[in-house]
């Protein structure tokens, strides 16, 4: 059984009076059950020509309603420059320059297929990405 | 200006080669490079089965580079909680798995809403934001 974990660590002096030091590890495993996804896309990076609205994943693409796991980074290193995240086009929120998130994806197709598109602010912008998939 | 740091590791033997991918972002207001997230909300919650609750009370400053982390601290497998955006599905959370996005809160309808199943599950979570729309007592 393939074995994946994500780690996060949240940091922080002066936020608060007190130190913030959060850090947790999760094993990601299949909806339901403790077997670890043995699917994923891989990592990878687009390039974007233009503010033209992607789908980087489409829902109708993957069995829904299961454990996917989907990780997005912002490679850009000017401040201003981000990618709107949508899914179904609901906005999710702003991936801002060397920001990055990690999210459960339901890949949902019962209503409005629950497509992850991404729209960069600017032209010539960068996505890292991977998808891990519970098949 | 408060400085926060937030960073993953994902490690896989999915592949022929292991991976390891590792990303560290400070979080910062929205567009800038000198001014760091510098308020949050945090809290441990028990929800119990099969009620959808908004997990952020107030209303965060809407499009603004605002950070959601929540973990389902649930050691059942079988246990999660649906995560749903603006009446959206975006996935399940299940016993173990934690989530960081980048959350927009566009408008007043754009909560952040988790169902548990399987039993009561203990979620945690933590909101970096730019400031909200405290309720008025």
């Amino acid at each position: 059984m393939a074995t994946t974990t994500a780690t996060i660590t949240l940091s922080s002096t002066d936020l608060l009076s007190d130190e913030l030091a959060l850090s947790t590890t999760a094993t990601l495993t299949q909806a339901g059950n403790a077997t670890g996804l043995t699917g994923t896309t891989g990592l990878a990076r687009k390039t974007t020509g233009n503010t033209t609205e992607y789908t980087l994943f489409a829902g109708a693409d993957y069995t829904d309603d299961k454990a996917h796991k989907v990780y997005l980074k912002n490679m850009s290193t000017t401040s201003a420059q981000y990618f709107e995240i949508q899914i179904a086009g609901t906005v999710v929120g702003k991936l801002y320059a060397g920001d990055w998130a990690l999210f459960p994806w339901s890949a949902d197709t019962t209503g409005t297929n629950c497509d992850i598109d991404i729209t960069p602010q600017a032209a010539d912008m960068t996505l890292e990405y991977m998808l891990f998939t519970d098949e | 200006m408060a400085t926060t740091t937030a960073a993953v590791t994902l490690t896989s033997d999915l592949m022929s080669t292991n991976m390891s991918v590792s990303a560290s972002t400070t979080c910062m207001k929205a567009g800038t490079t000198a001014d760091g997230l510098d308020q949050m909300e945090y809290g441990y919650v028990d929800i119990a089965s099969g009620t959808a609750y908004d997990i952020i009370g107030n209303t965060p400053t809407a499009s603004k580079a605002s950070k959601l982390y929540i973990k389902n601290h649930s050691t059942d497998e079988t246990y999660y909680v649906s995560v749903v955006l603006d009446a959206q599905a975006i996935g399940k959370l299940y016993g173990g798995d934690w989530m960081f996005i980048p959350a927009d809160f566009h408008d007043a309808n754009a909560d952040i809403e988790i169902t548990a199943t399987g039993g009561t599950n203990k979620i945690c979570y933590a909101l970096f934001h730019e400031g909200t729309t405290l309720v008025a007592s």
